[in-house]
């Protein structure tokens, strides 16, 4: 199916991506789930186009500047390239982090080392399962593969955050798909955002329609 | 002998993933819902001989779509395709009474595997 004229992406390229995020997710929880005892109920990935100039309110908006806001961010490159970022609003991460050290805590009394060192290492420990088995999914049933930057750690609202969401360059179009899941019965919750932009564009709309050809 | 095929997925593409692994020269009806609660209503007008069913959609999940579907005929045979494949998701789902679970995207040869498995299951009762 052919795009509009004006439009980035078709209904059914959107189609494509969100049923790819939907089994790249799903693929990353049950990477998850082999490390921490933990179910996560899924939701329905979200895709949209962000339109020219809206990408820096559209990320102050999802992230919603909150300083208790955890967030990874995580650069991809390869034929498909963005950003990833798993964000954990209100201090949720901190609670999942409480989880994911409930054990190492028990043997080791957590003063030894400072909060901030073991808040930063348990998120690049969820992300590096996270942002890395979603992404890694997501390009390999596209045929291809990516590489990545270090993982960055920041809150909202600090300048780290801010100087993240300025580092786009507003002339460009980017595709978010979002995806917000939920550490059911552990009151945690979170979405991860994968950014990808123009630049990728042609060889994504290629990609997704030899993706689905591969069932016709 | 299966006449009748109800696939419920939300996505257009994954049914239409599936409708073409489903082999053509069966003669299977095939139908379409695009989320639980179609897939319920579906299920009690056309009585299908197999369900495939997706987990996560909106309106009315997959577990919660399946638990209706088993209530209302504990002979219905639903096969779930899903991307949540979470140890705990598939032992919901099994215990639910699904027939199998397929992980997402289903190839051809396990849809055709698990087709014969329903037709052998339905030639022995």
């Amino acid at each position: 199916m052919e795009s509009k004229a004006g439009e980035i992406i078709s209904q059914e390229e959107r189609d494509i991506l969100q049923e790819l995020m939907n089994i790249a997710f799903g693929n990353a929880t049950a990477d998850l789930a082999q490390v921490i005892d933990i179910y996560v109920q899924l939701s329905v990935p979200d895709i949209q186009v962000v339109a020219i100039n809206k990408l820096p309110d559209y990320l102050k908006d999802a992230i919603n500047s909150d300083s208790k806001s955890s967030i990874v961010e995580q650069k991809f490159w390869g034929s498909f390239q963005g950003s990833g970022l798993l964000v954990f609003p209100s201090g949720s991460g901190m609670d999942l982090l409480a989880l994911l050290h409930e054990k190492e805590s028990e043997e080791e009394p957590s003063n030894k080392v400072p909060m901030d060192l073991i808040e930063k290492g348990g998120l690049l420990e969820i992300s590096n399962i996270l942002i890395g088995a979603c992404i890694g999914k997501f390009s390999e049933l596209l045929g291809t593969f990516v590489t990545y930057s270090p993982p960055q750690v920041f809150h909202g609202n600090s300048d780290e955050c801010e100087s993240f969401i300025n580092g786009f360059n507003p002339s460009q179009t980017a595709i978010v798909m979002k995806t917000v899941f939920d550490f059911q019965d552990k009151n945690v919750s979170g979405f991860l955002l994968i950014l990808t932009g123009y630049e990728s564009l042609d060889w994504l709309r290629k990609a997704l329609h030899d993706f689905l050809g591969s069932y016709e | 002998m299966i006449s009748k095929i109800l696939i419920v997925d939300d996505s257009p593409v994954a049914r239409k993933m599936l409708i073409n692994s489903i082999p053509k020269d069966k003669g299977y009806e095939i139908f379409e819902a695009t989320n639980g609660q179609e897939g319920v209503a579906k299920y009690q007008e056309l009585n299908p001989d197999l369900v495939f069913m997706d987990l996560t959609m909106p309106v009315l999940d997959g577990y919660k779509a399946t638990a209706k579907i088993i209530e209302l005929d504990k002979n219905a045979i639903i096969i779930v395709t899903t991307a949540d494949i979470q140890p705990k998701s598939i032992s919901n789902v099994m215990e639910l009474g699904a027939f199998t679970l397929l992980k997402k995207p289903a190839k051809a040869d396990s849809i055709v595997d698990a087709i014969e498995k329903v037709e052998l299951k339905l030639a022995n009762k």
